[in-house]
């Protein structure tokens, strides 16, 4: 069975913005939302920058005995989801429920939480941890907090594969309802890891931009000659993934159809990014959608401002695309929204969808001068609008070789 | 005496609760607090009173039988 799958709702909290419009204005205004960490630890953390989600307000959305029991990243993940399944108007009848399902990604599920009962036992000497403690860090909680909510009984699978985990859940979530095992799924990705331990980790790995001494909210550089990595983030986003026959009969507004999707592995290095393994995923994923690379009209890199990672996911694009890579619109958006990690994909996936549904292209900002090694049209500093977009592609390459590469185009019946 | 009146104030705090539902034959159901909530509240009251209450299942409907239970460890556990 092979049935077509239509993207029908988006949500989003993120770091540069919370609701898919004000996201997708502050990408093409070029806003930054990286910023100088304000939290209490903020001294002990040598990089104390981060893209941190300021106006998300718990307790508009959640009442206290609600927010006993959902941490941060669930809390994210259910606001995401509710704008999403608004977006899309999407009622599910009873005898649809075991027809509808949900796959998040997620790297650190509730670190918060984890971290909280560490200090308590190992740092106060105290015998006592909280003991809802494994039910708001469990990494699948944020799906399954999804799946109560809105009855969906069909499956519900997290994904952990670092960066790509978000992305892989869109795309196997895709694949449930393509081969017919379901109808509907919600898909996305949430993190909350901006606490001490995380951070203090991401520091040690040194893999992190130093803050920009003029202006903090510029230290992500992706393909910049003077990038020095990647700014932590959080947020999650959520897509309503639906049969494209259901969606036409119902009168669904349709984003655009997923139309192709590969995850693969460069089973080489732990950390080094490698061209030729992300070269056989976007080549997969081409094949999936039943594309040509020049039909591609933006992608939406990767790009983490890793001095190997964009160099390397240059590398790949020319190798998939040959001559074309020069000619299509390559961005990080990462730049503005920071890396969201286990959420990343799913944002960036909806930046090129919303790219789509604009026909326009949002820029890599903070890019002066490009490295020599990074010399595609990475969309410099300024967005461009009235650009024919048929159809747009969103790269996610993992820490542990997971790769994953999501290709949407606008939906014909 | 009875900890009732600690009982309220902590419901009033944790979760928002309004005091005048907060009465001895109030269901914790009826207030919105299911099993996991009641767990995190039993926990917060170990706390508060440095009571430990016992680990096995004790049936618990009403606010009323919070406090009798908190009240019975109380008296175990201070005599």
């Amino acid at each position: 069975m092979s049935r077509r799958v239509v993207i029908t709702g988006l949500g989003i909290v993120s770091p540069a913005g919370s609701s898919p419009d004000q996201f997708f204005t502050n990408l093409m205004a070029g806003r930054s939302g990286i910023k100088p960490l304000t939290c209490s630890f903020a001294d002990q953390l040598s990089i104390k920058i981060a893209a941190s989600v300021d106006d998300f307000n718990p307790s508009e959305h959640f009442s206290k005995i609600q927010l006993t029991g959902i941490e941060r990243f669930s809390q994210m993940a259910l606001v995401a989801a509710e704008q999403a399944v608004q977006d899309a108007q999407l009622v599910l009848d009873e005898s649809e429920y075991s027809r509808a399902g949900v796959y998040m990604g997620s790297c650190l599920g509730g670190a918060g939480t984890l971290e909280d009962g560490y200090i308590e036992v190992f740092k106060r000497n105290n015998p006592r941890i909280k003991p809802l403690s494994v039910l708001l860090s469990m990494n699948n909680a944020a799906a399954s907090h999804l799946s109560i909510k809105y009855c969906l009984q069909g499956p519900n699978i997290t994904y952990s594969t670092a960066c790509s985990s978000s992305a892989i859940a869109v795309g196997e979530a895709y694949r449930q309802i393509k081969h017919g095992y379901a109808d509907v799924m919600l898909a996305g990705g949430a993190e909350a890891m901006l606490t001490l331990g995380a951070m203090k980790a991401w520091e040690a790995l040194r893999t992190l931009a130093h803050e920009d001494p003029e202006d903090p909210g510029a230290s992500c550089k992706p393909f910049s000659k003077n990038r020095s990595g990647l700014v932590l983030g959080e947020g999650a986003a959520v897509l309503v993934l639906e049969d494209a026959e259901r969606a036409i009969q119902r009168g669904a507004k349709i984003y655009g159809e997923l139309a192709g999707y590969d995850c693969s592995s460069d089973s080489s290095h732990i950390t080094k990014p490698d061209s030729a393994g992300q070269t056989r995923t976007i080549l997969s994923a081409l094949r999936d959608a039943k594309l040509q690379p020049s039909e591609i009209g933006y992608i939406n890199a990767h790009g983490t401002a890793t001095l190997a990672g964009d160099i390397e996911e240059t590398k790949a694009l020319k190798l998939a695309f040959g001559a074309d890579a020069y000619k299509i619109p390559v961005s990080s958006t990462k730049s503005m929204h920071g890396h969201l990690m286990g959420a990343t994909g799913a944002v960036e996936f909806m930046a090129a969808i919303l790219a789509l549904q604009h026909q326009a292209v949002p820029p890599t900002i903070n890019l002066q001068q490009a490295d020599p090694e990074c010399d595609l049209d990475y969309v410099a500093n300024q967005g461009r609008t009235d650009i024919p977009l048929n159809a747009v592609m969103s790269n996610s390459f993992a820490f542990g070789g997971t790769n994953a590469v999501l290709i949407a185009r606008r939906f014909v019946a | 005496m009875s900890s009732l009146p600690t009982i309220q104030r902590m419901m009033v705090e944790q979760f928002d609760l309004k005091i005048e539902s907060l009465t001895p034959d109030a269901t914790l159901e009826s207030l919105g607090l299911d099993s996991l909530s009641v767990i995190e509240f039993m926990f917060n009251l170990e706390d508060e009173l440095k009571i430990k209450l016992p680990d096995e299942r004790v049936e618990i409907k009403t606010l009323q039988d919070v406090t009798d239970l908190v009240d019975r460890i109380v008296a175990e556990q201070s005599a």
